[in-house]
C-alpha cells in the first residue's frame, strides 16, 4: 500500500486538490449559483500561498489559512457584486474574473514573476497534512447535504420563490455559496503550490475552468461523492489513456461528451440510481414473500399482486377508460 | 489611420464570428462552446484538403462554409437534441449544453492537435496570394478588404433575414416562447437545424478567412476567439443584431487602442474587464431588451 501511495504521490496530491476544486464550483451549483469564481480563487490562492511562503517567509499553515480567508472574503465581495446577475450572464462575469486573475498574474511583474510564475517555494508541507485538510473540508461540504441544511439548499437550488416564501433568506445563502466557493478554491491552489513548489499563468486558465466542470459532471453534480468520483476519473484517466498512446486527448473528449450527454446526473447519479432499483427489488421480494403490502421507494403502499389487488386496480381504471373512449369521439367529430 | 484599418478589420473577424453565436443564443437558447472548434477545424480542413488539391480562393471558402455548417449540424443533432431531451427545465438544459459543448469542442481539436502536433497551420498551398495595395498612403490587404465587407454583407443578410422573413420571424419567436411559438405551428427543431448550420458556415467562413490574413493559425485559437465573442455578444446584448457589430467593432478598437499604448500583455484583460463592467451596469448589453422570464 506504502509503495503504491509512494510511487503515485504525485497522482494522489493531484486528486486531493483535484477534488477541492471541483467542490468550489460544486457547491455554488448546488446552491442554483452558476459560478465559476472557484477557479479563479484557485488562482488568486496559488500565487498568494506562494508569494506568503517566499517573499515573507511564512510557514505553510498560517500562509494556507491566511490565503483561504483572503480569497473568502474576496469571494464575498465578488458575490455582493454580481449575484444579483442571473444564468448564463453570471457564468460569464465568473469566466471574466477567472480570466482576468491569470491576466494580472502575467502582467504582475516581481510579484508574481510575471509568465515564468513563482518557483521554489519549499515548505515543510506533508502529504498527511494535506489529507487531513482536504477530509476536514469535505466533512463540511457533506455536512451541508444532509438534514435541515441539505433540505434548504434543494430548495433554495429548485426554487427560490418557495425557499423565500418559506422564510430562507435566499439572497444569504447565494452569498454564502461566493464565500465557501472563494475559500475551497483558495484551500485547493494554495495547497496545489505548496507541494508542487511552482505556480505559473499557465495552470490557471481556462483549462481550469473546464476541468473542474469535467469532474462534477461526469462525477455528479449534487453531491461531495460526485465530485470525488470525479476527481479520482480525471486525475487518474489521463495517466492510464498513456496505454491509448496519441489519441487519448480524444478518448477524453468522447468521455465527457457522452457523460455530459446522456448522464446528465453523473456516474454518481447512476450508482444512486441502481442500488435504489436493487434496494426496491429486495424490499419488493422480501415483503411478498411476507406476504404483507409492498412500500414504495417514497412511502406511499402499493397494492400486492395478488387476484383482489389486481381486480381493485382494473376497477379503478375502469372509469378512466371509458373517459379515454370519450374523449376520443370528442376529437374525432368537427 | 492605419489603426483604424486594423480594428475595422479585427472587428469584421469578430462579428463574423460572433454573429452565429449571437443568432443561437438569441434566438434558440443555444450557448455553444463548440463554436470556437467549429471555426478551427474547417479552417483545418481546408488546410488538410490543400495538401492535396491546389485550388482557388473560392473553393476554399466554400470547404470552410461548408464543414463548418456540416460540423454544426452534427453537433445540434448528436449533443444539443439529446440534451433538451432529456434535460427537466430550461435552466438545467442551458447548463448541460454549456458543458456538453465543452465536450464536444475537445474532439476536433484533438483530432487538429494530433494531425498537427500543435504547431500552426496555414492555407498558404492555394493558389491565392495576399496581397498588399495601398490606398492613400494607408497598406491594406486584399484579404482584409474581403473580410470587412464578407462580415458587413453576412451581417446585414442575417439582420434582414430576422427581421423580414417569415423563419426569422419564427425564430424570434422561439426567443421570446418556445413554447407558443411551437403551439403556433413553428417547427422547432427544423428552424434550430437552419440556424445552426448558418451559425457554423459562419464559423467556418471566418476560420478560413482569418487564417488566410494571419498567415496560419494554432488549433488552440479557437477557444481565445471564444471568449472574445462573449465580450461581443454581452457587450451589445444578446440577440441583437445592432449590439453584435457595436460590441464586435468596440473591442477591436479597445484592443487596437491598448496594443498601441503599452507593451501589448494586458490586451487579453481588455475583453474580460469589459465583460465584467457590462455585466455590472447594464446587465442585459447596451442594445439589449431586459430578458422577462415566466416558469
Amino acid at each position: 500500500m506504502s509503495d503504491f501511495f509512494n510511487a503515485n504521490l504525485v497522482l494522489v496530491q493531484s486528486t486531493l486538490t483535484g477534488l477541492l476544486l471541483a467542490l468550489s464550483i460544486q457547491v455554488p451549483l448546488r446552491m442554483g449559483v452558476f459560478s465559476f469564481a472557484g477557479a479563479g480563487s484557485y488562482g488568486i490562492g496559488a500565487y498568494a500561498t506562494g508569494i506568503l511562503v517566499l517573499r515573507y517567509e511564512m510557514d505553510a499553515l498560517p500562509a494556507i489559512a491566511l490565503t483561504a480567508l483572503g480569497t473568502a472574503v474576496i469571494g464575498l465581495l465578488l458575490g455582493a457584486l454580481i449575484s444579483r446577475l442571473g444564468g448564463l450572464y453570471l457564468a460569464m462575469a465568473t469566466v471574466a474574473f477567472d480570466l482576468i486573475i491569470s491576466v494580472i498574474a502575467i502582467n504582475g511583474g516581481e510579484l508574481t514573476g510575471a509568465s515564468t510564475g513563482l518557483f521554489g517555494i519549499i515548505t515543510d508541507f506533508t502529504t498527511g497534512q494535506m489529507f487531513v485538510l482536504t477530509v476536514a473540508v469535505l466533512a463540511l461540504v457533506a455536512m451541508s447535504e444532509v438534514g435541515r441544511l441539505g433540505r434548504r439548499v434543494d430548495t433554495v437550488r429548485d426554487d427560490p420563490e418557495l425557499a423565500a416564501s418559506m422564510g430562507i433568506n435566499v439572497r444569504r445563502y447565494r452569498l454564502a455559496a461566493f464565500v465557501v466557493s472563494g475559500a475551497l478554491g483558495g484551500l485547493a491552489g494554495g495547497m496545489n503550490v505548496l507541494v508542487r513548489s511552482t505556480v505559473g499563468p499557465l495552470d490557471i486558465g481556462f483549462g481550469l475552468i473546464v476541468l473542474a466542470l469535467t469532474m462534477i459532471i461526469v462525477g455528479g453534480s449534487r453531491s461531495w461523492k460526485g465530485a470525488l468520483i470525479g476527481a479520482v476519473i480525471f486525475t487518474w484517466l489521463p495517466d492510464l489513456l498513456t496505454v491509448i498512446g496519441e489519441w487519448q486527448e480524444l478518448v477524453y473528449g468522447v468521455i465527457v461528451a457522452v457523460a455530459a450527454i446522456f448522464l446528465p446526473r453523473g456516474i454518481y447519479g447512476v450508482l444512486q440510481d441502481g442500488t435504489r432499483w436493487v434496494q426496491r427489488v429486495r424490499r419488493d421480494r422480501r415483503a411478498a414473500a411476507r406476504g404483507g403490502p409492498v412500500v414504495d421507494a417514497d412511502g406511499g403502499l402499493r397494492p400486492q399482486e395478488d387476484e383482489a389487488a389486481v381486480l381493485v386496480a382494473q376497477a379503478a381504471e375502469q372509469p378512466v377508460r371509458e373517459l379515454d373512449q370519450l374523449s376520443g369521439r370528442t376529437q374525432g367529430a368537427p | 489611420m492605419q489603426d483604424l484599418v486594423s480594428v475595422v478589420t479585427l472587428g469584421s473577424v469578430y462579428l463574423l464570428f460572433a454573429l452565429g453565436m449571437s443568432i443561437t443564443w438569441g434566438t434558440i437558447d443555444i450557448l455553444n462552446f463548440a463554436h470556437g472548434s467549429v471555426f478551427m477545424f474547417s479552417a483545418f480542413s481546408a488546410s488538410l484538403v490543400l495538401e492535396r488539391l491546389t485550388l482557388g480562393l473560392v473553393p476554399v471558402l466554400l470547404i470552410g462554409v461548408v464543414v463548418g455548417a456540416l460540423m454544426s449540424v452534427l453537433i445540434q443533432v448528436v449533443a444539443f437534441e439529446q440534451i433538451i431531451k432529456r434535460a427537466r427545465d430550461r435552466r438545467t438544459a442551458e447548463m448541460q449544453i454549456l458543458i456538453g459543448g465543452i465536450g464536444v469542442a475537445i474532439i476536433p481539436l484533438a483530432i487538429a492537435q494530433h494531425h498537427t502536433q500543435s504547431n500552426p497551420f496555414g492555407l498558404n498551398a492555394s493558389s491565392f496570394t495576399v496581397e498588399s495595395i495601398s490606398l492613400g498612403g494607408l497598406r491594406i490587404t486584399n484579404i482584409q478588404v474581403l473580410t470587412v465587407l464578407l462580415a458587413l454583407a453576412l451581417w446585414a443578410a442575417a439582420a434582414v433575414w430576422l427581421r423580414r422573413s417569415r423563419q426569422g420571424l419564427a425564430l424570434r419567436a422561439i426567443g421570446v416562447d418556445a413554447q407558443t411559438a411551437a403551439l403556433m405551428g413553428v417547427d422547432r427543431r427544423r428552424l434550430a437545424l437552419v440556424t445552426m448550420a448558418v451559425a457554423g458556415g459562419m464559423a467556418g467562413l471566418s476560420g478560413v478567412l482569418f487564417t488566410f490574413s494571419l498567415g496560419a493559425i494554432t488549433p488552440e485559437s479557437g477557444d481565445t476567439l471564444l471568449v472574445k465573442a462573449f465580450a461581443c455578444i454581452i457587450l451589445g446584448g444578446v440577440g441583437s443584431m445592432l449590439g453584435v457589430a457595436f460590441g464586435a467593432y468596440l473591442l477591436a478598437a479597445a484592443e487596437v487602442v491598448i496594443l498601441t499604448q503599452t507593451n501589448g500583455s494586458w490586451v487579453e484583460a481588455v475583453s474580460f474587464g469589459l465583460i465584467f463592467l457590462v455585466l455590472l451596469v447594464r446587465p442585459a448589453g447596451v442594445f439589449g431588451r431586459k430578458e422577462v422570464r415566466r416558469t
